[in-house]
Formats: C-alpha cells, structure tokens, sequence
C-alpha cells in the first residue's frame, strides 16, 4: 500500500491507484476532462495537471500512478499547476460558442465549473473567428454539437470500452478536430443516454430532455431502476411532484456509471393516466377508508376462501406487508405469474440488462411468498373455491391466464396506480403509489438488498402498497407494529435471517448482499 | 449599566401653536395652487403625467430580432432570479442551428412582479427591458397575466418610453477590444479568419 501526500495530507491508497483518484480520497477534486471513473485512462486534455516533487515538469494526475513517498502539489497548493490548468482551459475554451443560454448542459457543465473555479479570464477569440463545426446533428436518440465539444473522446472510449460498438469517432485535425459518427448515421444500441451523462459539455445532449427544464431547478432523488432485476442505481430528477429524467448512480457493484435507454424512460410512467381516486366496479368513486373497510369485510367473511397475488413490482416492504395479509386470513398466496423467477439472472445483453423485467422477484422468493403454487392458486379460483381475491398489481389483470381466473371471482380488489381497461375487472380499486412515490427496498438478482427514497408525494388518495396493506391488516384485528417503510423492513428483518439485523439506514447508498456477510458489507 | 442623559430642547411655545401653523400651511398651500402658476403641488392626471426616470422600473417589454422574432433563448435567467417567481417560460427549437432554442410560452404575472428589474439585470441576451408604463388597469386577473406577444408589442411604449435596461447594448465589445489591444501590444499578434473551411 503505497502512502502519499497530497496538499500535506498523508494517504495510504491501493496500489494502482492514479493520483487523481488518490486526491479525491483526499478530499481535493482536481479538475478533468477525459478522466472518468469508468473508462480508460487517456489524458488528452491535461486539465488535470499537478506538481509532483523529483518530476521535472508538471504531470497529468490521471495517467500517473502513485509510487511510495510521492509528494503531489494540486492546484489547492501549487500556483504552477493553477497557472497551468488556466492555460489548458483556456486553450479549450479557443473555440467554445459560449452559447450556455441556449444549452441543456448549463449546470452540471465541466466548462462552466472550471471557468467559475479558475478560469474567469477575458477570451482572446473574437465570437466571428471561432471555427465553425456542426450543430444539432440528430445522432438517434441524442444530439451532438461539435462546437461544444472539448474533444476528450469519453464518449469514443465508451463506445469501445463499454458497449463494444465503435459509433464514434474523430474526424479531421487540429482545431477542427470533431466528433462524428459514421457517415452520420444513428446510434443504435440501447446504451445511447450514457453518452450524454459521460459528455463533460454540451457536445451531447439528450433528444428527450432537451428544453424541458434548466438543472438548476432539479431536486435529486436516489432511487433503484424498477426495470429489470440488474436493480441498476438511478437519481431521478424531479420538480414539483413531476420527474423529468433518470440518471444512473455510481454503483461499482452493480451498474458502475451506467444505464440502460428503457431504464431512462420510466420516468414517463410516473405522471401518465394514474389512478387518483379510490372506486367500485363501475368507476363509482368512494373515500380510500370506504374502500378498505369493505374489502376487510369481504376478507373476513371469506376467510380462508380468499386468494393473494403479490407482484416482483412491488418492493420488499410491500410484499412483507401483503404476505402478512394473505396469513391474516389464511388465504393462498403466489406471485409467479408468467414465471419471472426462472429469468430473473438470465442476462439479456452483456451490459446490464436482464430478461426479467421486474426489480424484486428475487427479493419476494427470498420472503417466501411464492407458496401455493401460481397454477393452483389460479385453478382454485377457475373452479370457484375462491370468493375474493386481492391482486397486488393491477396489471397482472393483463396476463390472460389471471384475467380469466378472475372471471369466476365475486370480489376481486386490486392495488393499482394505471388508469386502464383492465380495472373493468376489479370491484375495488385502491389507488397506489409507483417506486418514486414510496420508501422501499428491492432485492436484485444477486440477492443486494438496495434502497429507493421516495422523491415526491403519490397523486390524489394513491398510498404505498405496504401502507394500504397494513391498514387493511388494522382493520382485520392483526396489526402490525409499523408506520413506515423503515418499521416494516425492521420487521422483516426480525422474521428474516439473512437480512441479519440490517435497518434502511444501514443499507447505505450502495447496497447489501442479503445472506452473505452483512456485518463486514454494512461497514464497508 | 451606565446610561447618558440626553437633554432635549422641548417646545415651550403654547400648545395651540402647532395647529395654527398647520392651518396657515394648508392655507398658503391651497392658495398657491389657485392663483400662483407653476407652484401647484398636484397635477391633473390623467390628462397631465408627471415626467418619470429613464431607469423608471415599468411594465417588461421583450426585444425582437431584426426579423421580429423574440431575442429571448429561454435560458431561464430571468425566471431562475425572479424573488417573485412571476415568470413562466416553456422552450421550443428554432430553426435556426446558430441559435436553436426560443421561448414559446414566455408569461409575466403582473400581479405577482414586485418590479425589482432582476429580470433584466439576469438577461444574457438583452432581452428583457422595462418600459416607464406605470399606469397598469385590468378587469380581470388573467389580463395582467401577460404574454410574449403582448410583452413585444406593448402598445403604450411609444406613449411612455423605454425605462430600466442595460446602459451599454453590447457591454461585451469593450472587453473584447481591450483583449484584442492587449493581444497585439504584447505578442504583437493580430487574429485573422482561421485557415479552415466552415
């Protein structure tokens, strides 16, 4: 482990460790362009310049690892490496439009940063004499502006790197060097959005973001994909109880820095056609405690006549509180329609995808809610044995087979959050709230218990799924002793051993194997 | 703690002084106004209006292009900066690739402004001036809500003129100049058109 000092702080790191990295472990940021925690090193820019002693001249910290005893001057300390990390930017900025009032990248722009952080200089180009390059160049789902482009070639290596397909790439020398794909052609894999998050300018930007809102104005919000069971880190960035786009998180473990294009887009499902309102068959609306009063009732004069279809969209907390439902009765209980727990690690690319597309079937086998057997559940309920029936997920009214058992079923209740003409089959509908609107965790396909946060309030009388269990759980006389997300993990926690005594708050941002050895990765 | 005494000079004059002096200021006032011209306190608005400040902080105007497109990009500037989030803007591309954005809803509510100027002061594109129209009526709150065509076009400006904007229309080109002097005094080097075809 070699010890180094950075800006007089002493720091061990890991051998390999490049010094860029080891000055963020020292708490010291030093500015980069081409750098990126999960690329290959380049060092094209050389914005990342540093002083290092016994180095005759200044040195790029990305590319240069730490040896024993190295002693490392950044800009914090040395006015040489200040000086020159100006210079640099002003040699970037020789041909930049500056045309920030116009561009989706002000904000969370590097150029703009550095500038503020030590630039500040008067340019020397005159507007007219900057060379023109392409502008609004439609790549598929993004577009490129070779103007804006500082030509880092994080994008050239993460279409190398990472998704193996060699869309991009520069053309022309000198000063008009640019970036282009070929012929012009589009971008065709579903990994483009990383493009855009790993573009340190506005050289590309999101077709689907753009104009929609400055970033300023964004609230961020940690959160898991509910896309598929890779369980990918995701920051959904929101304003006033509307998402506007979904980022990925950095999570070596899991996704690194990087997000599927379907992923991306399910912030889109938030705000369109929700169920806002409690309503009977029919689309008569009633108040929520109406609703829950009567299919109480129907549950407890059915008793053991009932049956439970829980659903791998829902999260951890949610399916706790629906198994302790369907025990309250003694009611059959399943989740396994169309059997996602036989994809749920089947990769469906080498990247991140994974062919089950729901977030938690793992985590719902590990609780055990797969019990009466799916096709049973659903025969018992074709031939009548069943007189009430609580689905968790409106959209499993989607699948034939459940729709059709439904068919036969006097009461059927149903927790949904999709307007749709499915519901006609519901007698009950309880609106509920989607992953953004609830606290929860969900259990990817590796068994790593991962958290979400609510980012924004449900529309209308729309609850959490496990809140609407649990209060239909008070009504049958069989409470449980929790309020919220982080009560009803406790509980889980206590009946489930391998979730150890992990809390929300022990999670962490980055996960937990469920089963492994907790206490070492709770503490790492 | 120590406390000072401070000695005030009370008014020993009898306690009715005051109000006579009151009644003989309104007097004198009251007769100015009749028969000395030029010495009247008031004026007779409307058909009289009182000469404003050309930093007078009235009613927004929007610029327009030379071919009467709006200057505004939508950056959000304004709107980021407004202390009484009056202002409203939703973008759409123009067909233009130099400039692509323009705003296509850009809504003031008057009602909300508290008319600080900010908004001009934020504006990267000189945009967003202020006109000296102070004299603002409605019959309904929707109509002081208004709009990127009314803003354009205010009707009144040639009436009032134009009141709070930046001094300078380009407060850019003296840096520019000063950079290019410097340029040339100290590296003896003059920019020319770059060899590379655009």
């Amino acid at each position: 482990m070699p010890k180094c000092t950075i800006d007089g702080t002493e720091i061990e790191v890991a051998p390999g460790t490049s010094v860029i990295q080891a000055a963020e472990q020292a708490g010291v940021r030093v500015p980069r362009f081409c750098y990126h925690d999960d690329l290959p090193v380049d060092g094209n820019c050389r914005m990342c310049l540093v002083e290092i002693e016994k180095f005759p001249k200044l040195q790029i910290a990305c590319g240069t690892p730490v040896i024993e005893g190295m002693v490392v001057k950044t800009q914090v300390t040395s006015e040489k490496a200040k000086e020159a990390q100006k210079n640099t930017l002003e040699f970037l900025l020789v041909n930049h439009p500056i045309d920030c009032p116009v561009c989706d990248q002000a904000g969370e722009c590097y150029l703009q940063d550095q500038y503020m952080d030590n630039g500040l200089h008067d340019s020397r180009t005159v507007l007219e004499d900057k060379i023109a390059k392409r502008k609004v160049v439609d790549i598929g789902p993004i577009l490129l502006d070779a103007e804006r482009c500082v030509v880092c070639s994080r994008c050239i290596r993460y279409e190398r790197e990472v998704t193996n397909t060699n869309l991009l790439e520069f053309v022309n020398r000198g000063g008009s060097t640019q970036i282009s794909t070929y012929n012009g052609g589009p971008i065709t894999h579903e990994y483009a959005g990383n493009l855009v998050d790993v573009c340190p300018v506005g050289a590309l930007l999101s077709k689907d973001f753009r104009f929609k809102m400055r970033v300023w104005f964004l609230k961020e919000t940690d959160s898991i994909c509910p896309g598929c069971s890779t369980g990918c880190n995701i920051t959904i960035d929101h304003r006033d109880g509307e998402a506007y786009r979904i980022r990925p998180r950095r999570n070596v473990e899991v996704n690194k820095s990087w997000l599927c294009d379907p992923g991306r887009d399910l912030y889109k499902t938030i705000g369109a056609d929700r169920v806002t309102a409690a309503h009977r068959h029919g689309g008569t609306v009633a108040a929520p405690s109406e609703i829950l009063d009567e299919v109480a009732a129907k549950l407890q004069a059915a008793g053991a006549a009932t049956a439970f279809l829980a659903s791998p969209h829902a999260s951890n907390e949610d399916a706790f509180a629906f198994k302790k439902l369907a025990f309250s009765v003694g009611g059959r209980l399943d989740f396994r329609v169309g059997n996602p727990q036989d994809k749920v690690a089947v990769r469906k690319d080498q990247i991140l995808q994974r062919e089950d597309r729901h977030p938690n079937t793992q985590g719902l086998l590990n609780l055990g809610l797969g019990v009466s057997g799916v096709d049973v559940l659903l025969a018992d309920c074709r031939a009548g044995k069943v007189q009430v029936l609580v689905l968790q997920d409106a959209d499993l009214l989607n699948d034939p087979a459940v729709a059709d058992a439904a068919k036969n079923i006097a009461y059927v209740a149903v927790m949904a959050t999709h307007q749709g003409p499915h519901l006609q089959a519901a007698h009950a509908v309880i609106p509920a709230a989607m992953w953004a609107e609830a606290d929860g965790t969900f259990t990817n396909f590796e068994n790593r218990v991962q958290r979400f946060k609510r980012a924004f309030d449900a529309p209308g009388d729309a609850r959490p799924r496990f809140e609407i269990a649990l209060a239909l759980l008070a009504r049958l006389g069989q409470p449980l002793n929790a309020a919220t997300a982080g009560d009803v993990f406790v509980e889980m926690a206590v009946e489930m051993k391998t979730l150890g005594d992990l809390t929300h708050r022990s999670l962490g941002s980055k996960g937990v194997i469920a089963g492994g050895n907790i206490q070492a990765q709770a503490t790492a | 703690m120590a406390s000072s005494v401070i000695t005030v000079n009370r008014d020993t004059r009898p306690g009715y002084y005051p109000i006579l002096y009151g009644m003989w200021l309104t007097l004198k006032n009251m007769l100015e106004t009749l028969f000395v011209k030029g010495r009247s306190a008031t004026i007779e608005y409307p058909e009289k209006k009182r000469n404003i400040s050309g930093r007078y902080r009235g009613v927004h105007l929007l610029t327009a292009r030379e071919d009467g497109t709006p200057k505004c990009v939508a950056c959000y500037m304004c709107a980021t900066v407004c202390p009484a989030e009056c202002i409203y803007i939703e973008a759409g591309e123009r067909p233009e690739k130099k400039i692509e954005k323009y705003p296509t809803r850009f809504e003031i509510d008057l009602l909300r402004c508290v008319f600080c100027g900010f908004c001009v002061d934020a504006c990267p594109e000189e945009a967003i001036f202020m006109s000296r129209e102070n004299d603002l009526v409605g019959t309904s709150r929707a109509e002081l809500i208004i709009d990127r065509e009314n803003l354009m076009h205010r009707g009144k400006l040639a009436e009032v003129g134009p009141g709070y904007r930046p001094v300078d229309h380009d407060v850019r080109r003296p840096v520019r100049i000063a950079a290019l002097e410097r340029l040339k005094s100290e590296h003896g080097i003059v920019p020319g058109m770059p060899n590379s075809p655009r």
